[in-house]
């Protein structure tokens, strides 16, 4: 059978059927003890659990009876994190979720092909929350909506849930690298090659935008506890709000589209990709599914939605890839730009090394923050070069900002990122200028030095050669440091505890 | 390769070389200068006469040279990971002189660690009659296991695994190579010296007995940093990697239904 994904706005009313049978599923998931593999919270743990926040949320009492100590060892704190199998780890999840749905659906005699929607934020006037996920009652007025969660706090954490479409960005979708690096060059479309990692420190091109944004800016925090996460803002919580999954169904639609655009785009075809962490001994991806036995599965299997028999109703390209266009801004003939074009884009320069950095740490605490970056004559000068190579069809170095070591409490921070931006001027004038929007999303776990981080925090990777490129050719790059300015989306507070160890300038070439 | 790859190995493998060449130095001259007689006496050998007679047989030069080179073989490895980290947040013409840094630092805490730790075997050869050696050794292996399943073990291994942020320019950069040094150097130590000993007290085997105590720092560092409390620690993702390239040419991933 094939299944089809909609768009959650697209499906013909708030209470479409394919919402409703949703809900209905989610109920009947919910309405199962955590002991079941197959329970709305054992589902969301082997996303991730955090025993005390979970009491802390209502979500965990000490009465409730524990699963076995081995479907505990196979299935929770599964999800993959800072990790080039981010994508395929979370396309299994949800299918397996789906899978349960949808058997909850067709017991209830609705359609054997429901799919799950997906809700795509960045269509025009499709960015508040879905209408069915915001109310509290069912459509007949009954009041115990499974869809609706109160720890949904919205992007200024006053209960107004919607995504501010100009926090969140598409531009991974030109990177043609799937696989990045860690080391301050790009992270690649699909993250960093990485064994079993529940919660690597840096994040791929698509799960830091718009994946992880969404995330706090749905979540967002409790206002009158800014430690306490909204249920999608920290990855121990978030797998336990009804709409993580439609979010998570767009990141994965993402997947695909990103796909359609071969011989640039293509997945790894590395053995430690293709069969998973499980195949050189680390953790097997396993889901339990609805016949009661677990599934497990490898990346391999997930790279082909089509064999998979799914597909999504939009997959039009969402940012096409301009190949070349740098190379003609910098003096590239057209015919070397259009023989450029016709070989899709070109990969990234392999050498990655430090250009600049800021002295000490910084401290987010309300407003804005700024510091400065200090560049190093001899690497800016190279990446000069490189522009200047750029006529000869040369790919100019790319230029990436570095926030490293990021720690703290509060998972739903986010804040705005500038460089360049002259003393006193307003930010909100100068688009130009950001570099990226940057949500915490896995930064309070990060920051526990006697769990699996290490204490290490998050350290985040915007790619800035566009601001870096306007800088060169407006002849304004030829200087000895670079201002960055912090901007929080709300008021940070002063007990979220959020620093940066560092903020840093990497380039990227040959 | 993918570029994470290239770029581990590009540290990695240096890194290995060194150990291998102290390894091979160990294993080619066990009774030379890399070797302290304290550590060749026989069983059931008398102790030497007095603290001079001990430490005529085993001049403080030689002994410091025998332990840096054990040190070499065994620690250098550890290494990988924060000498990457060290890389990676330098710039690339201040790599090599931070790694230095780093690395001289972190000697210097072992060698100050080795100080106490040979102390620590030469009383026992000192004080001890030769026929109880073992005794010691199985004195030592007990602490060690205490350590082992010691929440502070859990600590200093946790924070073994710390990459802090590192300035980039001047003497700050250097100053803050050296701390990382000092730092991963203390840990370090707060990890592995009781294991550390064993080798020191047994009286026969000294290589093969190093060989098995650094396969298992090894081993354990590559877990991941977990919650402390008193467990019996194996290095379970050593184990599993191991046993799964054993079987990698025979293994056949069971292939998985879809999910539908």
């Amino acid at each position: 059978m094939q299944y089809t994904r909609g768009n959650v706005w697209e499906l013909g009313g708030d209470w479409a059927d394919p919402i409703l049978w949703y809900a209905r599923g989610v109920a009947a998931m919910k309405a199962r003890k955590l002991a079941e593999p197959t329970s709305w919270r054992f589902y969301g743990a082997i996303h991730g659990i955090d025993p005390g926040l979970w009491q802390q949320l209502g979500y965990l009492s000490l009465s409730d009876p524990m699963p076995s100590n081995a479907d505990v060892q196979r299935f929770w704190k599964q999800c993959q994190h800072g990790s080039w199998y981010f994508l395929p780890w979370h396309r299994g999840y949800v299918l397996a979720f789906e899978a349960n749905i949808r058997a909850i659906v067709t017991k209830l005699g609705g359609p054997a092909d429901w799919a799950l929607p997906y809700w795509n934020y960045f269509k025009p006037n499709q960015y508040p929350l879905p209408p069915a996920f915001a109310s509290p009652n069912w459509p007949d007025g009954q009041g115990d909506n499974p869809l609706f969660v109160q720890q949904r706090y919205g992007p200024q954490s006053d209960g107004n849930v919607y995504v501010p479409v100009d926090q969140i960005n598409l531009d991974a979708m030109t990177d043609p690298d799937f696989t990045g690096v860690a080391s301050g060059g790009s992270p690649g479309f699909g993250g960093v090659d990485t064994g079993f990692e529940h919660g690597g420190p840096v994040h791929g091109g698509i799960e830091s935008q718009p994946h992880d944004n969404v995330h706090g800016l749905v979540g967002g925090g409790d206002p009158d506890n800014p430690q306490l996460p909204g249920l999608m803002s920290d990855p121990d919580t978030a797998g336990l709000d009804p709409i993580f999954w439609l979010h998570h169904a767009n990141i994965d639609r993402l997947w695909e589209v990103w796909q359609q655009n071969p011989p640039a785009n293509v997945d790894p075809t590395d053995p430690n990709w293709i069969n998973g962490p499980g195949n050189i001994g680390e953790r097997v991806f396993s889901m339990p599914m609805p016949n009661g036995n677990p599934w497990d599965y490898i990346p391999g299997d997930m790279a082909d939605l089509g064999k998979l028999d799914y597909t999504y109703d939009d997959l039009s390209p969402a940012a096409p890839a301009q190949p070349g266009q740098r190379l003609l801004q910098f003096g590239a003939s057209p015919e070397v730009v259009k023989a450029i074009q016709g070989a899709g884009a070109v990969p990234s320069g392999k050498n990655v090394e430090l250009m600049g950095a800021n002295q000490g740490s910084l401290r987010i605490s309300g407003g804005e923050a700024g510091t400065s970056v200090q560049l190093d004559t001899g690497v800016r000068r190279k990446v000069t070069a490189s522009f200047a190579a750029a006529a000869e069809a040369t790919e100019p170095d790319r230029v990436f900002l570095n926030l490293e070591n990021v720690r703290g409490l509060a998972d739903s921070t986010a804040f705005q990122v500038y460089v360049g931006l002259p003393q006193g001027a307003n930010p909100a004038d100068h688009p130009e200028l950001r570099a990226g929007s940057v949500a915490l999303f896995g930064v309070r776990k990060a920051s526990l030095t006697d769990d699996e981080h290490a204490g290490k925090g998050l350290t985040f990777v915007l790619e800035i050669t566009k601001i870096v490129d306007a800088l060169h050719l407006g002849n304004a790059f030829d200087v000895g440091a670079l201002d960055v300015r912090i901007v929080p989306v709300r008021p940070v507070p002063e007990n979220a505890q959020i620093t940066i160890g560092r903020v840093s300038i990497f380039r990227q070439g040959r | 390769m993918t570029p994470a790859v290239r770029e581990r190995l590009q540290v990695r493998a240096p890194l290995l070389l060194i150990s291998a060449a102290a390894w091979t130095l160990l294993v080619v001259e066990p009774g030379g200068m890399t070797m302290p007689v304290y550590c060749s006496a026989a069983p059931g050998a008398m102790p030497p006469a007095s603290l001079d007679l001990l430490l005529a047989l085993n001049p403080p030069a030689s002994l410091a040279a025998g332990w840096a080179l054990m040190l070499a073989a065994m620690m250098v490895p550890l290494l990988i990971a924060p000498v990457r980290h060290i890389r990676d947040r330098s710039f690339a013409q201040r790599r090599i002189r931070a790694i230095v840094l780093f690395v001289a630092m972190y000697g210097a805490i072992w060698m100050a660690a080795g100080v106490m730790l040979l102390a620590f075997a030469l009383a026992v050869r000192l004080v001890v009659p030769g026929s109880s050696v073992p005794v010691a050794l199985a004195l030592a292996a007990m602490i060690a296991l205490v350590w082992q399943l010691s929440p502070v073990k859990q600590r200093c291994l946790n924070r073994c695994h710390a990459q802090p942020a590192l300035a980039a320019f001047g003497p700050a950069a250097d100053i803050g190579a050296l701390r990382f040094g000092l730092t991963h150097g203390i840990w370090c130590v707060g990890s592995c010296w009781v294991l550390m000993l064993l080798p020191m007290l047994v009286s026969g085997g000294h290589v093969a007995a190093m060989a098995a105590v650094a396969l298992w720092l090894f081993a354990e560092r590559l877990d991941s940093p977990m919650p402390p409390r008193w467990r019996f620690r194996v290095p379970g993702k050593a184990v599993r990697i191991a046993i799964a390239q054993a079987q990698m040419p025979l293994h056949q991933f069971t292939r998985p239904q879809a999910a539908k």
